[in-house]
């Protein structure tokens, strides 16, 4: 691109008659909405055109291949309550959404004070360390298989899947908010004769939260889908149950259906939950769109708003927090999980790490 | 108005090899209503004065006293960057170091605030604000617990030349209608002779080099002939005691 053409885009951006065409049509294809609404219908082109391609190479697969209407008509009688299943979708996820709340709860509860344990004592972290990355390592079906056979059909087996699930991601996240706890808040603090429980009110909880939210985040991500594969395993009802149920039926409408309501319902439980929390928890954070600010930059059409570039300065391991569900279910990508030598805990650095950086 | 009186102090960092002696026996003392500056190349050990002063670090061996009429005086403490809460309003910040959340005390910050002339910005968040206003705050909030001993230590280090220009005429402002006894490190001997009426020089080692009264009167600019030949006054003594020179 010549510099002159950049200049031109520039002056366009400043306000000169503009047509409206041109407008509305830079409206759409810079819209971050345009994007989400063009996936689920490549997607529906794509799933007809499989349909049809697989159809014409082997004529039976019709019976195994379910077309959109097929999986709409069932998810709508779903949504209903109209099935011949035990349980109707509601109760269905009522029944997986309880024991997701009470796992995650146990692996909130447990990781947290072990992983506070693990910032803060070198010793507890060499004695964890190594079985938190293995519990992690662990795929959910061996899990699953083990707690079945352990505790046979049931609520506590699928509970305990949670737990085991989540409970390595609140370890590993708490223990790095502990490291990362701001000294330079709590020397402020000292210098003004702060008393302690204020101290850990206003500076040490609000700065461990972020991580705490991102654990939660994490651990409901994974804790749901060790939860379902649990419940193939050794349910007798819920969420994974009831797919292994269509499955058995061999109703692909069913099992197809079901999985996108799973869909639907981590999209809500996201949007309506962890959403309006974190809003709520973080509304003090410069409010930024990371992905804006790459395309920002690649286009380098506009200058970086200030905020921006403000948001980024104060951005920290904190940004983690918000990471979506999909990013979570990926595994988090900054976890050291084989990491062998850990850096050391906060109150093995230097006594005053201040003095050499300046005076 | 606190009297400080340190004698003998000496500060080790590290063992053995890696020893590094951060301050050599440093004696002074300071009284009245005075604003001393401490200047000094990077590593004399400003820094270290400041944090023991204060209480953050204690000594190797020596003595610290700091009393206001004989009783222990109270301080306060303007940092490099403003270390403000991210996740308090400015309000809460401010109320974050007082002893109590009286309506008299909200007054007294909002009064400090409006001093630094953010009158409006109680309820904002720190990080809505520039970093100019975040280090005024900074500012307010060490002034509004009412100190009788101001540690600050390169507070205008981190801004641009024309908000700090502006923060430290704010600051001369301040300190003359408070009464507060303000210790002020810096690097900038320039903004020394602007600010203090003593200027305590460093060289490396932490060794007490100098201590140059400044009798010009308030207020002072930069642009000022008579800062400008005090400040050359101040770099000759540098030069005299060969703390210019790499080492």
């Amino acid at each position: 691109m010549s510099a002159d053409l950049r200049v031109a885009e520039r002056t366009a951006d400043t306000p000169q008659p503009v047509s409206v065409v041109r407008r509305i049509w830079r409206w759409i294809t810079r819209s971050s909405l345009t994007g989400r609404l063009t996936f689920p219908v490549v997607c529906l082109i794509v799933w007809l055109l499989a349909i049809k391609v697989v159809t014409t190479i082997w004529p039976f697969a019709v019976d195994v291949l379910p077309t959109p209407g097929q999986v709409f008509g069932f998810m709508f009688d779903e949504i209903k309550g109209d099935t011949v299943a035990p349980h109707n979708m509601y109760e269905t996820f009522a029944i997986s959404l309880q024991r997701l709340g009470i796992g995650m709860i146990i692996a909130l509860v447990i990781g947290t004070i072990i992983g506070v344990a693990m910032g803060l004592s070198k010793a507890v972290n060499a004695f964890f360390n190594d079985w938190v990355v293995a519990i992690l390592a662990m795929p959910n079906l061996a899990w699953a298989l083990f707690c079945s056979l352990a505790f046979g059909f049931g609520d506590i087996g699928p509970t305990i899947v949670v737990v085991l699930t989540g409970v390595p991601f609140v370890i590993i996240n708490v223990r790095e908010g502990v490291r990362n706890t701001p000294s330079d808040l709590f020397d402020m603090a000292r210098s003004f004769d702060v008393p302690r429980e204020r101290v850990i009110w206003h500076v040490l909880i609000p700065s461990l939260l972020p991580f705490l939210f991102a654990a939660a985040r994490y651990a409901f991500a994974l804790g749901w889908k060790g939860l379902v594969v649990a419940e193939v395993f050794g349910g007798q009802d819920g969420a994974g149950w009831t797919i292994k149920f269509w499955y058995d039926a061999h109703r692909a409408y069913g099992v197809v259906g079901y999985a996108l309501l799973f869909v639907i319902f981590a999209l809500i439980f996201e949007k309506l939950m962890f959403d309006q929390l974190s809003k709520r928890l973080f509304k003090w954070r410069p409010s930024i769109d990371a992905a804006d600010v790459v395309e920002a930059r690649f286009d380098a059409a506009a200058p970086l708003p200030a905020s921006v570039a403000a948001a980024e300065a104060g951005a920290t391991a904190t940004s983690a927090a918000m990471g979506s569900i999909t990013l979570a279910t990926s595994g988090p990508p900054h976890q050291p999980v084989d990491d062998p030598s850990p850096p050391p805990p906060a109150q093995d650095a230097p006594k005053h790490p201040r003095s050499n950086d300046h005076g | 108005m606190a009297d400080i009186t340190v004698s003998e102090l000496h500060k080790e960092f590290g063992l053995g090899a890696d020893k590094v002696i951060a301050l050599e026996n440093v004696s002074l003392s300071i009284s009245g209503h005075a604003f001393v500056s401490v200047v000094g190349a990077s590593g004399c050990g400003k820094s270290t004065l400041l944090n023991i002063l204060s209480g953050i670090d204690s000594p190797t061996s020596g003595t610290v006293r700091i009393t206001q009429n004989g009783r222990p005086a109270r301080a306060g403490y303007v940092f490099q960057a403003a270390r403000l809460l991210p996740w308090r309003t400015v309000m809460d910040n401010m109320l974050f170091v007082q002893q109590d959340r009286s309506k008299e005390t909200r007054d007294r910050c909002q009064h400090y605030l409006e001093m630094v002339q953010l009158g409006d910005r109680g309820d904002k968040f720190p990080g809505q604000l520039s970093g100019g206003m975040q280090q005024r705050v900074g500012i307010a909030r060490a002034f509004s617990t009412e100190p009788d001993v101001l540690f600050m230590d390169e507070p205008f280090s981190h801004l641009d030349a024309i908000t700090a220009r502006t923060l430290r005429k704010e600051l001369n402002t301040i300190w003359a209608e408070t009464g507060t006894t303000v210790v002020f490190v810096t690097h900038d001997v320039g903004e020394a002779v602007e600010l203090s009426n003593r200027i305590l020089v460093f060289a490396k080692g932490g060794r007490l080099a100098d201590d140059i009264d400044v009798t010009l009167p308030f207020p002072r600019d930069v642009s000022d002939t008579e800062v400008a030949v005090t400040k050359a006054e101040v770099f000759k003594t540098f030069e005299d005691i060969g703390a210019l020179a790499i080492s």
